[in-house]
């Protein structure tokens, strides 16, 4: 049985959005890097794939081109991440966050300007599946258990990071950098390791969701994608693997399939007051998180519990 | 002693914030000793050893490490070459636990982890106890032993200790003297001991520098430090 073309839309955006929930973990949440442009490195990915795959002509065709595509795209975004990373190295908190968010602006602007190769405010079309199996709601399926893959690869990937000396040293470097420094570590380099290979990360999320609407929009590059990321990131607990996976499932999961799928809403409800009534719901959890639990609803890392766990002791 | 047995050698040190000096004209040689920099509240002491970590810049002057100049190297370009640093506040890192403090200063030298963990027991048995928890949730006197250990664990050879005993317990601050005695012979390491209790500190030293005003008086036996002098760097 094939899903309602509007609850996989549904799943996709979770799915994506707590990928990149996870790799925002890791610099948020680990090392403290205030990234408030998550929007930017994942429309990175998004517009790169969407010129390279509809504007170049090139010389072979799906599967290996969408994977050519992909590869430079997710590069791309990668890219992006060791420049704006190196410049904000020594910015505090305020400086990264108003970094970032200058980034994440400047690519809107340019996705919008640059009508010739995106299509500006029109937007552009011509995406498509890398494989068509004659339906498009199965298309979508596959798409999206691809996702459900990459995502899980991801989760893999920060818990393995957890328990390995290298998440030792990004808490580290993320609580007290000066010292972390006068230890030896290469604050300096890890920090910007890990922001290019996150935000590459983050632009290929942006190409799986550039292939499964196929049709890139401008006004997809807004600061709603990075602040269902934060949104859900805190409300779940920052400092937890599993703090982003629970708290986008408790909002934008929460919002976008149960309510938007299940509650009998009037139709003219979609137009404007759902997607408004969506940003107060978000802020409203986000206050409440914050004044009742600051640590998110997961709470504290409980670091303690996990290398007892390890170690025994 | 001759040149070649010193451990760390300042020459015109200054150095400051922001453009500003707070210490000028500062020189003295640490050998295979422990050196114990005495002065009032906001004499620079910290100043000066967060500079000697490489963590603060050197407006003017030289540093120089078991014959390497380090004036132009960074923290931890320093710290490779053996240098530790305990610094007087925030020393731990709280989200990590005792153990994964330990480890993060593991990563230098080459024995191995466990042995160089053992060999931390041996100087601060109490931590034996606390491994899996949280470092934010230690006392004082217990995140400066794991700040200590931790720095023992990076294979120092120049341990650079920050008020190891401000706000402790006077039991606290017996125990941890004890400690920097025993590392002192034991690990064979230098140490440069920043403190206002000057009593405490001069039961350890072997030689002393006291700094007042933003200078540095010349370095002297621990023996020679009169009260009267020692009174002048209290202003008291």
């Amino acid at each position: 049985m094939v899903l309602d073309t509007f609850l996989i839309t549904g799943l996709f955006n979770v799915v994506m959005l707590i990928g990149l929930a996870l790799l925002l973990h890791l610099q948020l949440g680990l090392t403290r890097i205030a990234n408030f442009g998550v929007v930017g490195f994942w429309g990175v990915g998004l517009y790169t794939f969407g010129v390279l795959y509809v504007r170049v002509d090139w010389p072979f065709e799906d599967p290996i081109q969408f994977v050519v595509c992909a590869v430079l795209a997710t590069a791309a975004a990668g890219l992006c991440g060791l420049l704006i990373g190196w410049l904000i190295a020594d910015l505090d908190v305020d400086g990264v966050l108003v970094g970032t968010l200058g980034f994440a602006t400047a690519v809107a602007i340019l996705a919008t300007t640059e009508q010739g190769l995106t299509g500006g405010a029109r937007g552009m079309g011509g995406l498509r599946f890398p494989y068509d199996s004659g339906d498009v709601a199965v298309n979508e399926l596959i798409w999206l258990l691809v996702l459900v893959a990459l995502v899980a690869g991801i989760l893999a990937y920060v818990w393995l990071v957890h328990r390995a000396p290298y998440g030792r040293l990004l808490i580290a470097i993320g609580s007290n950098e000066p010292l972390a420094r006068s230890l030896g570590k290469p604050v300096t380099r890890t920090k910007l390791g890990l922001f290019t290979i996150t935000s590459a990360l983050m632009g290929l999320l942006g190409v799986m969701y550039g292939v499964m609407v196929r049709f890139l929009e401008v006004s997809s590059l807004g600061i709603e994608v990075t602040l269902a990321t934060v949104v859900g990131l805190v409300v779940g607990g920052s400092v937890r693997v599993l703090g982003a996976v629970v708290g986008v499932l408790l909002t934008v999961g929460f919002f976008d399939i149960v309510i938007q799928s299940y509650l009998p809403l009037p139709a003219e409800w979609y137009t404007q007051t759902i997607p408004l009534m969506r940003e107060v719901l978000f802020g409203v959890a986000l206050i409440l998180v914050l004044v009742f639990r600051p640590l998110g609803l997961l709470g504290h890392m409980r670091r303690d519990r996990l290398m007892k766990r390890i170690h025994g002791g | 002693m001759s040149e070649t047995a010193n451990v760390l050698e300042v020459s015109g040190l200054r150095t400051g914030y922001d453009g500003i000096a707070v210490l000028d004209g500062v020189d003295f040689t640490v050998g295979e000793e422990v050196f114990a920099i005495l002065g009032a509240n906001g004499a620079g002491k910290t100043t000066l050893l967060a500079t000697l970590a490489r963590l603060n810049p050197l407006m003017a002057g030289t540093v120089t490490f078991r014959g390497t100049d380090t004036s132009g190297l960074r923290a931890h370009q320093s710290a490779g070459l053996g240098v530790g640093y305990v610094p007087q506040e925030r020393g731990v890192f709280p989200d990590l636990t005792v153990m994964d403090n330990l480890r993060v200063g593991g990563m230098f030298g080459n024995r191995s982890l466990q042995e160089r963990v053992e060999e931390v027991f041996t100087f601060f048995p109490d931590l034996k106890r606390k491994l899996n928890l949280r470092a934010g949730t230690l006392s004082g006197g217990e995140s400066r032993m794991v700040a200590c250990g931790r720095a023992l664990m990076q294979e120092t050879t120049l341990l650079l200790l920050d008020e190891p005993t401000a706000g402790l317990s006077p039991l606290y601050v017996s125990t941890f003297f004890e400690a920097i005695r025993r590392i002192r012979f034991e690990r064979q390491v230098a140490i440069v001991v920043a403190e206002q209790n000057a009593t405490q500190a001069l039961g350890v030293a072997d030689r002393v520098m006291v700094l007042s005003l933003g200078r540095a008086s010349a370095a002297m036996a621990a023996s020679e430090l009169t009260t009267e002098r020692l009174k002048h760097a209290y202003q008291i």
